[in-house]
């Protein structure tokens, strides 16, 4: 097995014999097989195969999207759906490198923050243009993902970012509600951290994933209406609510009032802490909500929405984010595409999906099904429906470089090295040169 | 202290007692060096193996135990009972195996010739098998995966065993032919001049007696195809090519995390490689091949 | 000589006497036949390797390929960036303190284990029960090692509860969160991942080692580690700087640990050629200043690989 066995028995080794045995090794193993050559298969008989690479999957309950996509095909006998599974992790760089290879799976699961690399590549079909074909009307999509007047992606299902808090902590540091405000947020938090052992709030700022500078600092100015954007380019200097979130952050870490080393923390950590109580709130997923009841079944918590800045009126904000969907510009079958496109997007099959991902439907006439659902997940639909769902990373170019440059700037201006009005105009400068 | 052992042997009973007590201390320090590095090298894996048995939340409980109430195997159930994860195990069995016989075969004449031949352009290969080493496979995956998309191999066992190959093989050639070169020239020279030819030599005189080398070659590279993962993502589409590290991930998801079987899961791979080198540790001991080479 | 060898020779002796005649057609056979050995290695070699290499080597001197359908010859403007960038030499000054200090962790580790693990004084099942467990921190998947280790070095984890309860430290420290031990604590994983693979080669090496030649360095009166220093490192010396020129070459490009670990930070701490790579590559989409970073790379180990070449060929001669 080892080659040992298999060389030692090598009765009447001639270098000829030796030399034929590894180059056909190596010829077997480069011309064998052809089979499994990506994109998806088209039958002569009409029948066609779609290839969709998505995250979804393993996110949902075992064999649920497949179940949906059975169900598609039996609605669309001549078209089968492939399911292709990755970790959301790697799936960025997988599907760049397929798009740069020509391979991009014809239906492809999207993230906000990489839409921008993959239409800049050329390597997405215009949806607006298909929905024309395909005579759609585009008008119960809650949201469209697009540049230059056309769609490139659609948010399939959405995902609100509430405020989870820990009732035990709460009461035990003497807080009666959630609070509503940044100033209650804050003196909330400072207080749950003196009073027992648990933090007052899990902030992930590692760099891995800098998906905290969304969900956990510019989230506050957006929850008070604010934005960091203006005529879609950078606005983060001489920008109260961006300011205001950043020094609100920065001093519930400067104070200790978060879980010690935020700076390693990814998103990830944030519900496992909240469940051992080891902090009193956190703004999460709502996605998250099974993990907790799971994880810990006698945990009362509650889920309201993210406080607002002092003063601030009018709707507010709900951070999202979102499972989009895109067909690949190369694909064979851009008709059949769409049609799994919009029976994902159909009121029915839409209400399906985000039940079972514990997430927000992108058909507005969708309900979620709340029947045998988590209680909070009504109190947060509730929540979702009064508030302006907001993410202003989606579809930014390099979105993920952004965020790793605040949070760097971020970081320093934690650590004392700089003030927050020079972080925020450092931050402005680089991400000028992304836009 | 070895001095003073050879002057003083003025009665044979106080040498002897005195050889006695120092092996003793030699073998009490020998276990104790051996204990502290066991804890460096073992705790961390017995945390993981304890934490494959707790629950998600209790991994993270705070004062950690090693075993708590939450202890079951369900974790381990959860992977047996899917076949698809039966099926990375499977795939990983099929690719690494092939791998590391292909790259020992390759491997050993490359060696071979490095350490027994002069040729012209040996140092520039040389340089160059060396060389490439180094350069982050992530940038290379863009390339690759064309190349493997070109050939036909994407998204098959050829292509991640081909690929592997070519990972693996600078480390197998350079350690092959370090280990050829141990070995005295006189060895095969003596046989040359006997008349045998140079595959003879290779096969029958350097390749028995190189045995521990090829199995930590082969160790080395079992473990690498094991357990390589950016490229068993990018080179396969379906579940029925994928490996175990795929499968790992797929249970660290972005809202859903399966720490326990990502444990779970790791503990299972782990077995493997751990059966291989049990198996073919008898080859470390002294004496089974090192004897032909002691003169 | 032993028995087998000898053995063998007669082998070759009686085998050798057939082909003699043909004899004078050997010195072309033999001029060809280290190309025709070699063969499969350089043929895998060059079409995966340095084809690729190749087209990365294009990538970086253009101004942005893969997101630009049409991008731009533009020579060494790539280079000049990178080469001015002080986050790429931030980067290579944390590559380089990671590297070395992960290569001679992992010599001199790998070494003490393998000779504990050899010693004679050792009954069988210890023996084969301490190799085991040895061997454990190796067989594992980088991500995996990553997440361990995460847990682990949490400030509620398992070693900051022992180090708080055994007082050597106060409170809790987040190993991986703080930029004056992050790069200390991603290099104590990679430690601790790599060096059984050096024990493993050092542990095969040491069986090629003659007993005689102790036997005789102890008739000679020297002691343990006059017996290291003469007869066990000068034998193991090839394998020694195979591996470490192996294990330089690895180290350098170690990405998932750290990507897994740190990402790079807090406040660069971590940040590593590699991670610095994959930014410009997956998070800022400059594929073209990835690939520059990356042939710089390749740069810098070509010259190491031309050192050892040339140390190989003044060894060999």
């Amino acid at each position: 097995m080892m080659g040992n066995g298999a060389l030692g028995r090598w009765r009447r080794p001639t270098w000829k014999a030796s030399v034929a045995a590894a180059a056909t090794a190596v010829a077997l193993l480069v011309a064998g097989c052809a089979g499994g050559s990506g994109g998806g298969g088209g039958g002569s008989n009409g029948n066609v195969t779609l290839t969709f690479s998505q995250w979804w999957a393993p996110e949902m309950p075992s064999g649920a999207l497949q179940n949906l996509m059975d169900e598609f095909h039996k609605e669309n006998p001549n078209i089968t759906v492939k399911l292709i599974s990755a970790p959301f992790q790697s799936l960025q760089s997988q599907t760049i490198s397929q798009a740069a290879s020509g391979t991009l799976p014809d239906v492809v699961g999207l993230d906000g923050s990489w839409v921008n690399p993959l239409y800049k590549q050329g390597a997405l079909l215009n949806l607006s243009d298909a929905m024309k074909k395909a005579n759609y009307d585009p008008k119960d999509l809650a949201s469209q993902v697009g540049y230059n007047g056309s769609t490139y992606m659609i948010p399939v299902v959405n995902f609100v970012y509430p405020l989870f808090t820990n009732d035990a902590i709460l009461s035990q540091a003497g807080i009666s509600k959630p609070p509503t405000t940044w100033s209650e947020f804050a003196a909330d938090a400072k207080k749950i951290s003196q009073s027992g052992s648990a933090k007052g709030w899990v902030v992930p700022l590692g760099t891995t994933n800098p998906n905290g500078v969304q969900n956990d600092i510019l989230s506050w100015a957006w929850a008070s209406g604010g934005s960091m954007l203006s005529n879609g380019q950078p606005n983060l200097t001489n920008n109260p609510d961006v300011t205001g979130a950043v020094n609100l952050v920065k001093d519930l870490v400067q104070s200790n009032a978060v879980l010690p080393g935020a700076n390693a923390l990814q998103e990830t950590d944030k519900v496992e802490n909240f469940i051992n109580g080891r902090a009193g709130m956190m703004i999460d997923s709502l996605a998250h909500i099974n993990t907790i009841t799971k994880g810990n079944a006698n945990l009362k918590f509650s889920v309201s929405a993210q406080p607002v800045k002092d003063g601030s009126t009018g709707t507010p904000g709900m951070l999202t984010a979102s499972w989009g969907i895109g067909i690949s510009a190369k694909t064979q079958h851009s008709a059949e595409a769409w049609k799994l496109v919009q029976f994902l997007m159909d009121q029915t099959n839409n209400s399906k999906l985000s039940t079972l991902a514990n997430g927000f439907p992108g058909n507005k006439t969708s309900k979620p099904d709340f029947t045998g659902a988590d209680p909070h997940f009504q109190q947060a639909f509730a929540i979702y429906q009064k508030s302006k769902p907001v993410n202003e990373f989606t579809g930014l170019p390099a979105a993920d470089q952004l965020m790793t440059d605040f949070l760097n700037e971020f970081q320093k201006t934690v650590a004392g090295q700089e003030s927050t009005d020079t972080m925020l105009s450092n931050v402005q400068n680089q991400w000028k040169q992304q836009f | 202290m070895t001095a003073i052992s050879k002057q003083a042997p003025t009665t044979a009973r106080t040498a002897a007692s005195r050889r006695a007590v120092r092996r003793g201390a030699a073998r009490t320090g020998l276990y104790a060096g051996l204990t502290a590095g066991a804890i460096f090298a073992g705790f961390p894996v017995l945390w993981m193996l304890s934490s494959s048995f707790k629950s998600n939340a209790n991994i993270f409980a705070y004062p950690p135990k090693l075993f708590d109430g939450s202890f079951s195997f369900a974790p381990y159930l959860a992977v047996f009972s899917d076949p698809v994860e039966i099926g990375y195990f499977a795939n990983s069995y099929i690719v690494a195996l092939s791998v590391t016989v292909v790259t020992l075969v390759v491997a050993l004449l490359t060696g071979y010739v490095f350490s027994r031949y002069e040729f012209p352009l040996k140092r520039i290969i040389s340089i160059v098998i060396i060389g490439v080493q180094a350069v982050p496979p992530i940038t290379l995956l863009i390339p690759f995966f064309g190349i493997m998309v070109a050939l036909g191999l994407y998204n098959t066992y050829q292509g991640l065993i081909i690929t592997y190959v070519v990972f693996t093989l600078p480390y197998a050639v350079i350690m092959m032919t370090a280990y050829f070169d141990s070995l005295p020239k006189e060895v095969d020279e003596a046989a040359k001049v006997d008349g045998a030819s140079s595959m003879s030599i290779l096969w029958r005189i350097l390749v028995p007696i190189s045995v521990p080398g090829m199995v930590s070659v082969g160790l080395y590279t079992f473990m690498i195809s094991w357990n390589e993962y950016l490229f068993a993502l990018t080179l396969t589409q379906t579940d029925d090519r994928r490996t175990v590290p795929v499968g790992i991930q797929l249970l660290m998801g972005q809202n859903n995390y399966l720490w326990n079987e990502v444990m779970a899961m790791s503990i299972l791979g782990s077995i493997p490689v751990l059966v291989l080198f049990l198996i073919f540790q008898r080859y470390f001991i002294g004496g089974l091949a090192a004897g032909a080479v002691k003169s | 000589m032993t028995s087998s060898l000898s053995m063998a020779q007669n082998d070759q002796r009686k085998r050798a006497a057939a082909p003699a005649p043909r004899r004078h057609h050997r010195t072309l056979k033999e001029r060809l036949e280290p190309y025709l050995l070699i063969a499969p290695t350089v043929l895998l070699i060059l079409g995966l390797m340095v084809v690729p290499i190749a087209i990365v080597i294009g990538y970086s001197l253009y101004d942005n390929v893969v997101t630009n359908p049409n991008p731009v010859f533009v020579g060494a403007a790539n280079y000049v960036t990178i080469l001015t960038s002080p986050a790429f030499w931030g980067a290579a000054g944390n590559t380089l303190v990671f590297t070395v200090a992960s290569v001679v962790a992992h010599m001199v580790i790998g070494m003490a284990f393998a000779m504990m693990l050899n010693s004679k004084t050792m009954a069988r099942v210890p023996r084969a029960i301490f190799r085991a467990i040895y061997i454990l921190p190796w067989i594992f998947t980088a991500s995996v090692v990553a997440v361990l280790w995460r847990l682990l070095l949490d400030p509620s984890g398992v070693i900051n509860y022992l180090l708080t309860s055994l007082g050597v430290v106060h409170d809790a420290v987040p190993w991986l969160g703080t930029a004056s031990t992050a790069l200390l604590a991603v290099t104590v994983i990679n430690i601790w991942s790599g060096y059984p693979f050096f024990m493993i080669s050092l542990l095969a090496g040491l069986q090629n080692v003659s007993t005689d030649l102790y036997e005789a360095a102890r008739v000679d009166g020297a002691g343990f580690f006059r017996q290291f220093a003469s007869v066990t490192l000068p034998a193991l010396r090839p394998i020694l700087y195979s591996m470490a020129l192996l294990d330089l070459l690895w180290t350098t490009q170690q990405f998932t640990l750290i990507w897994a670990t740190t990402g790079g930070g807090p406040l660069g701490a971590t940040e590593m050629l590699s991670t610095f790579t994959y930014k410009l590559a997956f998070n800022s989409y400059q594929f073209s200043m990835a690939s520059t970073s990356a042939v710089l790379v390749l740069a810098a180990s070509l010259i190491v690989a031309v050192f050892y070449v040339r140390r190989q060929r003044k060894e060999a001669q």
